[in-house]
């Protein structure tokens, strides 16, 4: 964990003097900050804890929502790619794919299936973009919050 | 009930001690009464909270490889069940299936599947057993559902135990703030 790191980097060096809260704890949002000075004196309540939490778990979320998205966007592009090519093909028996196998279906059938598969498909990506609009503006929500508390000596960005 | 997170109790900090066998960390309010009610001075603090973030760490670990492999269950199990309800629409009509079907890689031979009732099941353990269509659905079913139940219980262990390893993470940045805080004034008073 790189916060984990850095920290015993300092420690070692004890003539620094440096103030860091971690947020994102799979380490990709942790940079600890230099503080020249006092060291900040802003007490961290159960509350920030709190909220410094959930900013790490929306973190989290969100860049699992990013992966997904990528799936689904190549899901999509995938069965759009598939009806092309079955309007271009002229055969009566399709190979379509059931499981692991390829069981030979009528042409009309996989059009069917396809268009379903299709909707169900963008659908689901409507949904994932949805959710990464809300915990976006979540995030934004949360970091107007903790840097109006803690201002240099929190940082929220990414690497 | 120790399944509450702590993102529940808006109030108080007391809150779970621990989660399926994962060491809640207690959040700290004033680090100084902290270090006293321990008795631990700063450095030995943190290297007792250095040692809690790795243990956080092996956990997190096992739990992220058991939600792989669940996840890659689930679609197995949506698979099978597919071909499952294939099976049964033929049922009615009277007409085999023909299917292209995988011998090795890359090598593919046909099948004719004739009209039946029953399926056989792969369970594990070289174990496959033949059921009829309707349990064959029903015993996916139960299994595509208890598959999909424990992953949302993974995925909030998962939740629970990065919470801790923020808490812990804070912990440590103010543990060590006070510490050289301290030492600064030390340094202040020797100097007058």
């Amino acid at each position: 964990m790189y916060f984990a790191k850095r920290v015993e980097e300092l420690i070692r060096s004890s003539s620094a003097d440096r103030f860091g809260a971690a947020c994102g704890s799979s380490g990709e949002a942790s940079v600890p900050k230099m503080q020249k000075g006092e060291g900040s004196e802003a007490q961290v309540t159960w509350e920030d804890q709190q909220n410094i939490n959930k900013f790490g778990r929306l973190n989290n979320r969100f860049h699992e929502l990013e992966d997904e998205i990528k799936v689904a966007k190549e899901t999509n592009e995938n069965l759009e790619d598939a009806s092309n090519e079955l309007i271009l093909s002229d055969e009566d028996i399709v190979r379509f794919q059931i499981g692991e196998v390829f069981a030979h279906v009528p042409r009309e059938e996989v059009e069917n299936r396809l268009e379903k598969m299709k909707e169900d498909a963008s659908k689901e990506l409507e949904r994932l973009e949805e959710e990464k609009e809300s915990i976006l503006a979540q995030m934004a929500e949360l970091k107007k919050i903790l840097y109006g508390k803690f201002k240099d000596s929190i940082n929220l960005e990414e690497d | 009930m120790a399944a509450a997170a702590s993102a529940s109790s808006p109030t108080s900090p007391a809150a779970v001690t621990e989660r399926r066998g994962i060491p809640g960390a207690s959040f700290v309010e004033d680090v100084e009464t902290y270090l006293k009610q321990s008795g631990l001075d700063a450095n030995s603090s943190l290297a007792f909270l250095q040692e809690r973030l790795q243990q956080y760490k092996i956990v997190e670990m096992k739990l992220l490889a058991q939600q792989r492999d669940l996840q890659a269950k689930i679609p197995d199990i949506e698979k099978c069940l597919d071909v499952v309800a294939t099976l049964e629409a033929k049922k009615g009509t009277g007409e085999a299936l023909i299917a292209d079907f995988e011998v090795s890689e890359g090598i593919y031979s046909r099948a004719k599947i004739e009209d039946s009732d029953s399926v056989c099941l792969w369970l594990g353990a070289n174990v496959m057993l033949e059921y009829s269509l309707e349990e064959a659905k029903a015993l996916l079913e139960k299994n595509l559902e208890n598959a999909k139940a424990s992953l949302e219980v993974l995925v909030a262990d998962l939740q629970f135990l990065r919470d801790q390893v923020t808490i812990t993470q804070v912990t440590v940045a103010r543990v060590y703030n006070w510490d050289v805080h301290q030492r600064r004034i030390k340094q202040a008073t020797k100097e007058e």
